[in-house]
């Protein structure tokens, strides 16, 4: 590491070491995500919001990705999941009621090996920031649909598979999404992709609001966990205007 | 620049990799039968991607070789040590499957029928650029002149006679939906490609099912072998090859059922314990961040239902 960081300021790079105190990554990109998605708002680098993933990318296009923040101490009002060094960063930005549990589970696209952020925003008004690193092949975010290149998928647009389990007093829900998010990455397809869901009590009332963005896989899968709740409605919207509904 | 590389070179650059050399020790197995033992490790600038086990089979037709290796550099060494062991020339090539560490090696052997599945052909058509361009990053220099060649001839299930040996030829199915496995009935050794792993987790990608694959298994452990060659890992003269792989298969296959069952996502399942009894399986975890990558979204499909509400609908309750 000391004969890489030697080569590196002999080349006249940055030191790929924290850039930032308290970092536990090497990234060149936190001011500037600090600065556009958390609007350079207070931040700590937390190890209580642990984010998941497998250390290397087996499929750089379906990237599962766990933000488990239990550990956090009070309510949390919104969560930001980002990949630093894609082409899409944002995968996800979410305004939480307080009968949601910080555990979600989402699979993203990757186009290199990246630090993988997510940031939760305390009652203390700070953004608890945990972090996680991801190697990968790449090119998750520019290869070719795999869902338009199934027969029938536009029948199937919009479909909602899942199903929840009672997990003690919490309703887990787990859902797939028939979609294929497209991103505009890719030649000659425009971006086509869902931009927003709610999650709701079966009176209406808001459990979580998220705004959703291409970085996401096709055909996006979702696992939340909500207390009490035994029946919910997901509401989906995509950047076409389609409306989707699924009761869970 | 120049200078920089150069520094680059002495300063990164290792002295062990410098000759590019296999050092291919082949060890006779059975009457006839050689065999090239590749490490149980994951691909690495270290082993030069000799993961891998070959093989040849001395006839009195010439040699038959089983499996090309992971590179130009490894499949011109296998030639050299199988003319060095047999003093006869080459008369055919079978592979077992399309997978980057079993044919890249063809280039050594581009002037004798290379005879595949076809299947086999088909799939390294579709992936063999993108899997020998993964090869060289993982394998880096190695790689050196590496170029995907296909097979020239179609096998197809049932026996093949050369120079006195019977070989009884398998279309199997369940590590990549095109899997040869190759009984020489001569001698009881049974070639029996990816199908078996032993003492190394196997790998999943591009398996049509574990069921499929389990029936793989029934197949071959019915035949009359005396010896078995698995893919990868040691050989073995009892079953234990077999036991292992339905052990492992069937723990795989578990976990992924009570993870849907559970509401677990991927990353639940990546963590789970590895029972101690797969212990001595070499990069057990690895395979299980691959195979839940690959296999969990059809355990997934199948956990989970429709619960779209079409338009008009009332909400459900």
């Amino acid at each position: 590491m000391q004969r890489r960081s030697v080569l590196l300021g002999l080349l006249g790079l940055p030191l790929l070491a924290s850039a930032v105190e308290g970092d536990p990554l090497p990234s060149v990109m936190w001011d500037y995500h600090h600065q556009r998605l958390l609007n350079n708002e207070p931040f700590v680098f937390d190890e209580r919001v642990k984010v998941s993933v497998p250390p290397f990318a087996e499929d750089s296009r379906q990237v599962p990705v766990e933000i488990d923040a239990r550990a956090l101490p009070g309510r949390f009002s919104r969560m930001l999941l980002w990949a630093e060094l894609n082409p899409i960063p944002r995968v996800f930005s979410l305004r939480a009621s307080a009968e949601l549990v910080p555990l979600l589970a989402i699979r993203i696209r990757v186009e290199q090996a990246t630090p993988i952020r997510a940031a939760l925003l305390g009652e203390d008004g700070v953004w608890h920031v945990g972090s996680a690193w991801i190697d990968a092949a790449g090119g998750g975010c520019t290869a070719p649909s795999v869902v338009r290149a199934q027969p029938g998928w536009e029948e199937r647009l919009g479909q909602v598979l899942g199903r929840s389990f009672a997990r003690r007093d919490n309703n887990r829900l787990r859902v797939q999404i028939s979609h294929p998010m497209d991103n505009g990455l890719v030649g000659g397809i425009p971006e086509f992709y869902l931009d927003r869901a709610e999650l709701r009590s079966t009176t209406g009332e808001v459990l979580a609001s998220f705004e959703l963005f291409p970085a996401i896989s096709e055909n996006p899968t979702l696992t939340m966990e909500v207390r009490g709740h035994p029946h919910t409605v997901l509401w989906l919207h995509d950047n076409n205007g389609n409306e989707f509904e699924a009761g869970l | 620049m120049r200078q920089l590389l150069l520094l680059a070179a002495l300063l990164f650059g290792g002295a062990a990799q410098a000759d590019f050399d296999y050092h291919l020790q082949p060890r006779q197995v059975a009457e006839g039968t050689w065999l090239l033992e590749g490490s149980t490790d994951n691909f690495a600038r270290e082993n030069g991607g000799d993961i891998v086990n070959t093989g040849f089979i001395e006839t009195d037709d010439g040699v038959v070789v089983i499996d090309s290796g992971p590179s130009r550099r490894y499949g011109e060494a296998l030639r050299k040590v199988i003319g060095e062991t047999t003093g006869k020339p080459v008369k055919l090539l079978l592979l077992t499957h399309h997978h980057p560490d079993h044919v890249l090696g063809n280039q050594a052997f581009a002037d004798v029928p290379i005879a595949a599945l076809a299947g086999t052909r088909r799939l390294l058509e579709e992936q063999g650029d993108d899997l020998a361009e993964n090869m060289y990053r993982l394998v880096g220099d190695w790689m050196r002149g590496t170029e995907v060649v296909l097979p020239t001839q179609t096998l197809e299930a049932g026996t093949l006679d050369v120079g006195g040996h019977r070989l009884r030829l398998l279309a199997l199915s369940g590590h990549t939906g095109a899997d040869l496995a190759i009984l020489d009935e001569n001698t009881g050794v049974l070639f029996a490609g990816d199908i078996v792993f032993y003492q190394r987790a196997l790998t999943t990608p591009g398996t049509p099912g574990l069921e499929v694959w389990l029936g793989d298994l029934d197949t071959l452990q019915r035949l009359p072998w005396t010896l078995i060659v698995p893919g990868h890992g040691p050989v073995a003269r009892d079953a234990a090859p077999f036991d292992q792989m339905r052990d492992y298969l069937g723990w795989l296959d578990a976990l992924m059922r009570k993870g849907v069952e559970e509401g677990a996502d991927m990353n639940e399942l990546i963590r789970a314990p590895i029972p101690p009894r797969f212990a001595a399986i070499s990069l057990s975890r690895y395979e299980l961040v691959r195979s839940v990558s690959h296999l969990y979204p059809r355990y997934e499909q199948r956990g989970l239902s429709k619960v779209s509400i079409e338009p008009g609908e009332p909400h459900a309750q």
